[in-house]
């Protein structure tokens, strides 16, 4: 299982909240970056700490920022901040002046690209669908954001394309709204549409959908490029080339969450790589341990981390067990601290490619 | 007074947080600790899939209201079921109502417009609340919303005032303007932040403070420190690889705990990891546990 390597010049971090993905994503980056590759790392809301470790700041927000990594390759790094690259995306796509000041002054949009999840999401795969297509780099390592529903993420841009073709613009381009601000069709369906007219207004107010309505006209003329950007995007994310690793908190508990997840992917048509159960209890052998405490609201250390490195490890087992036989399963330890230097993340990254090795000799030499 | 005899008058008990720090589980633990206080209490899980059940040890929801224990009920709600309920109760008309709930224009309202979604769940426990749920819906004391992962946290609590923003009349509207009533007033609402003493989820439990006070001016009630280490040994004989892990990850504990005490206006309570499994004995050992905390704190 080569991870880092030319083969795969996108890769792809998913997983739950809190579970180490962003770390990870630096320490293969600057893994890759040591083997001699000119490689981007592109995160969502990195730790202070992992900022601080990679030497960058808040301008990575707006452009790939160099990492004084002494390496072959130059590694690079670049923070995704979806509200930002909204309004970018619209500066883009609008054809001309006047459709971008109307999407950008309408007032629906303005609550809509605070809150409408999706397309922020989309934003950040329109970006790096930027930088995959310029060549730039020798391989990009993408880490996804900070959401229970990461597939949400990848989902957006066939979401998106889905809504723009579903018909709901076309029946909201039409002209809803006659001159003096009534529903159109309120007249046309009879006493049915003028009781149609008035649940609309009582229930979420007219002024609403004229917003919402005034919105979706003013998107028309940015539909083709929108759509075409986002069908491009849909097959860098399926191509064979592109590879996501799934990234799963140790315990047994989260099992249900790591199929789900590998099931999703590869019911998208994702190529799932290794799936790395990360910051799992270490096991260990205790001799002569005091005794466990009486008082169940403290446990003592020994107790809890013989407890824990048990249950960890029971939960890869069962893991194993329900993963298909080929599917690279690997964890790694939790590590007494959080990486704060590029020297700890390039240990985290060969920690990571020692482990895939030694699965794929375990494999092999049980076939 | 400890955390459970504050919190035991609310009505509505919020509890939010970063996911993955264990806000399902606080939730669980004060559902079950004010049930057996005496409290009619219901916890609401939001979140398509279901983790509630098992902590409380009952059979999956499926979205119903199931009884979890003495006094004690579940439901992992779905918030577009608590919306087509409404547009139902307003139109009462099928086909009219099936013409609605069908269109493209409602569907992409109904997950577009900000805040609706949010709205419909905290709507849907001020209806139990006022006795106004299902037939055959036990009478309330209590809910307790487990607040969805997703998204920043104070956008569950904002949404009220995000909606009266944008939709000015109507039942929508009307009910946005009771909500943001209900959050505001800290004698019928209690906000519960839950955060892990570690960098990430401390720094979001601060955000989120900043953030209601914009949002709702309100604080918080209780910040919940979830999933601690216990104190390491002194003496330096017992090093081993162990302790030195054990000793290493309290003392990132520390700083963080250290952290939020100089910049948490507001009481916290310190909640161990233990060497239990997910289920109700959990449960039962982390609510002796938060009633054992904020001593001081709360006086």
């Amino acid at each position: 299982m080569e991870l880092i390597s030319d083969q795969h010049p996108l890769v792809i971090v998913v997983g739950s909240g809190g579970v180490g993905k962003t770390t990870l994503a630096a320490a293969m980056g600057v893994l890759s970056a040591k083997e001699g590759r000119d490689t981007l790392v592109m995160t969502f809301d990195p730790s202070l700490r992992l900022k601080q470790a990679l030497g960058v700041g808040d301008e990575a927000k707006l452009r790939e920022v160099p990492v004084a990594l002494d390496a072959p390759g130059a590694l690079h790094a670049s923070l995704l901040d979806a509200s930002q690259t909204f309004d970018r995306l619209i500066e883009r796509y609008a054809p001309d002046e006047e459709s971008r000041r109307r999407v950008l002054q309408n007032p629906f949009y303005r609550h809509l690209s605070g809150t409408l999840g999706g397309i922020l999401e989309y934003m950040a795969v329109e970006r790096l669908f930027e930088v995959a297509a310029d060549g730039r780099y020798g391989q990009v390592i993408l880490d996804t954001p900070p959401t229970r529903q990461a597939l949400d993420f990848l989902e957006a841009p066939a979401r998106i394309v889905g809504f723009l073709d579903s018909g709901a613009l076309r029946v909201a381009l039409k002209p809803w709204f006659d001159e003096e601000g009534r529903l159109k069709a309120a007249s046309k369906w009879g006493l049915l549409g003028r009781r149609a007219e008035r649940f609309l207004d009582e229930v979420v107010g007219m002024d609403l959908l004229r917003d919402m309505a005034e919105f979706f006209q003013a998107f028309g003329p940015l539909y083709e490029g929108f759509r075409e950007r986002a069908t491009q995007v849909e097959d860098l994310l399926r191509s064979p080339k592109t590879l996501f690793v799934l990234v799963s908190g140790p315990g047994e508990e989260r099992i249900p969450d790591t199929l789900f997840f590998a099931r999703r992917l590869e019911e998208a048509g994702y190529h799932l790589g290794p799936i790395v159960v990360n910051r799992a209890h270490p096991r260990f052998l205790v001799e002569g341990a005091p005794p466990p405490s009486t008082d169940p609201c403290r446990p003592t250390g020994w107790e809890l981390l013989t407890w824990a490195g048990e249950r960890d490890r029971r939960g890869l087992v069962e893991l194993a067990k329900l993963l298909a036989r080929e599917q690279p399963l690997v964890d790694l330890p939790l590590l007494p601290e959080e990486p704060t230097d590029l020297k700890a993340l390039e240990a985290l990254g060969r920690q990571l490619e020692g482990r895939l090795a030694e699965w794929e000799r375990y494999v092999s030499r049980s076939s | 007074m400890n955390p459970i005899e504050q919190l035991s008058n609310r009505q509505l008990i919020v509890v939010t947080g970063k996911g993955g720090v264990g806000k399902t589980v606080v939730s669980a633990t004060l559902g079950r600790a004010l049930a057996a206080a005496g409290r009619r209490t219901l916890v609401v899980e939001v979140d398509p899939r279901e983790n509630l059940h098992q902590m409380l040890g009952t059979p999956p929801s499926g979205g119903a209201i199931v009884p979890a224990g003495p006094r004690l009920w579940a439901q992992n709600l779905k918030p577009r079921q608590v919306l087509d309920q409404i547009v139902r109760e307003q139109l009462r008309l099928e086909l009219l109502t099936r013409r609605v709930l069908d269109s493209p224009i409602y569907q992409q309202f109904s997950t577009g417009a900000p805040g609706l979604k949010e709205l419909a769940i905290l709507g849907h426990a001020l209806r139990l609340l006022r006795g106004l749920g299902e037939p055959g819906t036990p009478e309330l004391d209590t809910v307790i919303l487990d607040a969805p992962a997703t998204g920043h946290g104070v956008t569950l609590l904002a949404s009220p005032h995000l909606v009266t923003d944008v939709i000015k009349n109507g039942p929508f509207a009307r009910m946005a303007g009771e909500l943001a009533e209900l959050i505001a007033d800290p004698v019928r609402c209690g906000i519960v932040v839950v955060t892990q003493a570690e960098e990430m989820p401390v720094e979001e439990a601060l955000e989120l403070r900043t953030a209601l006070r914009a949002r709702v001016s309100r604080d918080p009630e209780l910040l919940v420190i979830n999933g601690l280490y216990p104190p390491a040994p002194d003496e330096k004989d017992q090093e081993n690889e162990l302790v030195s892990l054990w000793r290493r990850r309290r003392l990132l504990n520390e700083r963080e705990v250290a952290r939020l005490r100089e910049s948490w206006p507001g009481p916290l309570a310190e909640l161990p990891q233990l060497a239990l499994d997910r289920g109700p004995e959990m449960l039962a050992t982390l609510g002796q546990c938060l009633a054992e905390t904020g001593e001081g704190a709360w006086s």
